[in-house]
């Protein structure tokens, strides 16, 4: 079995964001990365596959991104993966999501990989589009959103969530992607050995040049900040006057009594 | 690596380049992934519990450390032989650093890795080893060191605890009482340090269940009340002969080897803790309103913001200056030496200055911290219901223990003055320099091609006036420098500020070609905050000393050349602490 799984960098959700000189997107000048939580439960349940087949599988875990995604690489090596592979590109953060999971598909193509997990979506970008698009591009099935997995005999069970708290079990055969959610699993912390182990895994280093590139078919155009809503009213007197306050304030600023 | 291997004091009679320290922003991505291990473990695992450790768990903190054993945590600074990681010391700070969040179960974490751990690392048997090493890694055992006793604390080596051989000469029969013992509570295995007949000082490894050994009651402590401090007890303790650690009457080697070591692992921790405290500070000055605005718009509040954050990057620029020049040492030693470990032993003790100097730096850096982070806090400072008091009050230790900062303080020109003695460091001809060139006037233009000029310059004199002061103290008194206690502890402040003003400047240098303006900006306000007040400290050092030493004319001379070597144009100050206290209420935490 060959299993890929597709992390990406985001800032640390804790940084002061500015949005860069451009307008466009957030300056990345002195913030901490990290792995994009969601891919977290994703390298967490491919090693966990792999520890349920007696460690027979193979998983190789790639990321597209400046010289720094060598970090999140290294923590997924870490965490049990086998070895990486790192497609360079200074400017990820300009592709939208159909280039990103197309430069994806191009590698993956090669790789014929029976599992491929993605996370739900990035916590920086949100889209996501990522898991889904580069499913079709390979022409596998995909189910997004997972809470649980299992796998027996070649076919793969799922718990999905859906809107407003309700689930669905998804059964899937292999090759299929899946896009993981919050509550799929407890991501382990790489253990020092294991840490100083990944020290010696491969990272293959390939350019987002090498593959066919495709033209974005989205533009960011523009980043900002909401504008401040106005400030919060307290109402006073006894509870006759308030009501009767609010109701007029309804009547001006809102639809409900027309 | 670095450009240089220096020795340990060198860098007071020379240059350092930027190029010769090792500095946070050189981590590598092992390292910086064991910092977020260390790190996620704490916060995840260990704070949540922080309520129930304050009372003093014992079977708390034996599962948490048997998680820290699951983590590899305990197995950093073991040998690869046995099954441990051997990692370099900038990779140990790093995880002591990041520990230090974990309050009083740090200092269980720390007494079992370092003054725990380490005797049996350092001078262990291959079977003393095989024996408990994996114990003490896994966690399934803790380790306590028990060298104070209730008559002997600084002047470790008056202890009056003896071991003497048993008749079948199968055991030695340990008696005394040793007093404040990390994890004397809970522990399963002691090094404890007694005397053989009465005189040969050795150190034992005692297991928790010999016969004659006892726990004593909880001390009622000030702070870190969630670590347990007790006497251990030792009535005839039946300690088999081959539990005895290194050799007979080489003890001391063993408690100051590692004590070395401790001392600057206590550096690490106080950074950490200082940037926690500092963080909740900012957080509190952000949200806290008086007359109406948050009180972090205040020039009061400010500038404690400002200056915490200077003397911290400093901090940290101290310590793992330190690491690297321990690890560079380290690492010319070829790992299938014989004597390994006294080859390590003698790489270690070579810093032994630069440990004191971190230990004394780091502690009374967060001494300072927690202080002005309790004043953020104000009244609610004072009550429980905030961190601040808490920070306050555990603090209090770090300038106690590991060797007070008085013995350490006095052990740093002690140390000094010795290698001069023995020709070690060319101490009298660089000060026959010093002299020298306080008789001449100064022609020196200064280069503002160079990054951080003024402070280089201030450095180089720094370091003169040191030499100045050091030279006039033992000209004055010859040996009997040693009795006056209160000369040497100004020399240690100046020795001791030089090197953290010079780790600051050369870290920030080394930043700059690759940061953004704002953190480069960031990185020249720290420089010049940290430079004044600690310049100062060294000039009131220097004159005080020169006050003690000299008389007359001598003294005129001496107190003219300190204020010409202890001048630093700090252009701007005002401005630059400005920038500094605003990067981080934006930030809301340390920036570095
Ligand atoms: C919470 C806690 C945990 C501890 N854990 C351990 C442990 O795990 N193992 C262990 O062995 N010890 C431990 N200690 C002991 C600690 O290391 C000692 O308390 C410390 O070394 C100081 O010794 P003392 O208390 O006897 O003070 P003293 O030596 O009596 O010193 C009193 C004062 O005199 C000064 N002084 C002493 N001698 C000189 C001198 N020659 N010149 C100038 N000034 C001097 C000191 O600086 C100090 O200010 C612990 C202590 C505490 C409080």
């Amino acid at each position: 079995m060959k299993i890929l799984v597709c992390i990406k960098q985001v800032p640390d959700m804790e940084s002061r964001f500015k949005v860069n000189a451009a307008g466009d997107w957030y300056d990345q000048s002195d913030l901490a990365f990290r792995m994009n939580e969601y891919d977290e439960y994703a390298v967490e349940q491919a090693v966990q596959l792999k520890e349920q087949l007696g460690g027979e599988p193979e998983i190789t875990v790639v990321s597209i991104g400046p010289e720094r995604v060598g970090e999140p690489l290294r923590k997924a090596l870490a965490m049990g993966c086998d070895r990486g592979v790192h497609i360079h590109d200074a400017d990820s953060s300009r592709k939208d999501p159909w280039q990103i999971a197309s430069l994806l598909a191009a590698f993956a193509r090669e790789g014929s990989y029976d599992v491929i997990f993605t996370g739900m979506q990035s916590q920086d970008r949100g889209s996501a589009q990522v898991g889904m698009i580069l499913a079709e591009l390979l022409g596998l099935p995909s189910v997004t959103t997972i809470v649980g997995f299992s796998y027996e005999d070649g076919q793969v069970t799922v718990r999905r969530e859906l809107e407003g708290g309700a689930r669905s079990v998804v059964r899937v055969p292999l090759p299929a992607l899946f896009t993981c959610q919050l509550g799929l699993n407890q991501p382990r912390y790489p253990t020092l050995p294991n840490i100083m182990k990944a020290k010696k895994k491969e990272i293959l280093l390939v350019k987002e040049g090498d593959f066919a590139l495709t033209e974005g078919r989205a533009l960011t155009s523009r980043l900002f900040r909401p504008e401040k809503k106005g400030r919060g009213l307290v109402l006073e007197g006894d509870v006759a006057e308030q009501s009767q306050r609010l109701v007029e304030i309804l009547k001006i600023k809102t639809a409900v009594f027309r | 690596m670095a450009a240089k291997l220096f020795k340990g004091s060198e860098y007071l009679i020379t240059e350092v380049s930027k190029n010769d320290v090792f500095t946070p922003e050189d981590f590598s991505d092992e390292q910086k992934q064991i910092g977020e291990t260390t790190e996620q473990f704490v916060i995840n695992e260990v704070v949540p519990h922080k309520e129930e450790i304050e009372h003093l768990n014992y079977e708390l903190s034996a599962e948490l450390m048997r998680k820290c054993g699951e983590l590899g945590l305990l197995m950093i600074d073991a040998p690869e032989e046995y099954g441990g990681l051997e990692l370099d010391k900038a990779t140990s700070m790093l995880a002591a650093e990041k520990f230090s969040m974990a309050g009083s179960f740090s200092v269980t974490y720390m007494a079992h890795t370092g003054i725990g751990t380490l005797p049996l690392i350092y001078y262990g048997t291959k079977e003393q080893k095989g024996k408990y090493l994996g114990k003490l890694m896994t966690g399934e055992w803790v380790a306590a060191y028990c060298l104070t006793e209730p008559g002997s604390g600084s002047d470790a080596l008056g202890a009056s605890a003896t071991a003497t051989l048993s008749e079948d000469g199968k055991y030695y029969l340990l008696n005394g009482t040793k007093q404040f013992i990390t994890n004397g509570g809970f522990a399963n295995i002691y090094t404890i340090f007694a005397k053989v007949d009465k005189q040969h000082f050795t150190a034992f490894l005692v297991e928790r269940t010999t016969e004659g050994l006892s726990v004593g009651v909880e001390e009622k402590k000030m702070g870190v009340k969630g670590s347990s401090t007790t006497q251990i007890i030792l009535d005839n303790a039946k300690v088999p002969v081959e539990n005895l650690l290194g050799e007979i009457g080489k003890g001391h080697k063993i408690a100051f080897n590692v004590l070395n070591v401790g001392r600057f692992k206590l550096g690490a921790t106080a950074t950490g803790a200082a940037k926690q405290a500092m963080t909740e500070a900012v957080k509190y000055a952000n949200e806290r309103k008086a007359f109406g605005v948050p009180i972090a718009t205040f020039g009061a509040i400010q500038e404690k913001i400002a200056d915490m954050n200077a003397a911290i990057f400093a901090s940290e620029s101290v310590v793992y200056r330190l690491a690297g020049m321990v690890d560079d040492r380290l690492a010319t030693i070829p790992k299938d030496t014989p004597n390994y470990y006294e080859a390590y032993q003698e790489g270690i003790e070579e810093y032994s200055i630069e440990m004191a100097i971190a230990k004394v730096f780091c502690s009374e850096m967060l001494a300072d911290v927690v202080d002005e982070v309790l004043q953020v806090y104000g009244g609610y400072g004072f009550t429980q219901e905030y961190p601040a008091e808490g920070f306050y009050r555990d603090e209090r230790i770090n300038r106690i223990w590991e060797g007070t900062n008085e013995i350490n303080r006095l052990l740093i020109p002690g140390t000094i003055l010795r290698r001069a003695m023995k020709g070690e460091i060319p101490l009298q001809k660089e000060a026959m320099k010093a002299f020298e060139s306080l008789m001449s006037p100064s022609f020196e233009e200064l280069d503002d091609s160079i990054p951080f000029a003024v402070e280089k310059a201030l450095l180089a004199n720094l370091k003169k006036a040191f030499l100045i002061i050091a030279g006039s103290g033992t000209q004055k008194f010859m040996d009997r420098i040693k009795d006056e206690q209160e000369i040497l502890l100004a020399a240690a402040d100046m020795a001791i500020n030089i090197f953290a003003i010079e780790s600051a400047v050369l870290r920030a240098e080394k930043m700059l070609p690759t940061c953004s303006e704002p953190r480069k900006k960031a990185a020249e306000s720290a420089v010049k905050a940290f430079a004044f007040t600690a310049n100062e400290k060294v000039a009131t050092a220097a004159r005080k000393a020169a006050y003690y030493i000299e008389e007359g004319d001598t003294l005129a001379m001496l107190l003219a050349g300190i204020r010409r070597f202890t001048k630093y144009d700090a252009t701007g100050l005002l401005q630059a602490k400005r920038n500094l206290a605003a990067a981080a209420i934006e930030a809301e935490k340390y920036i570095f």
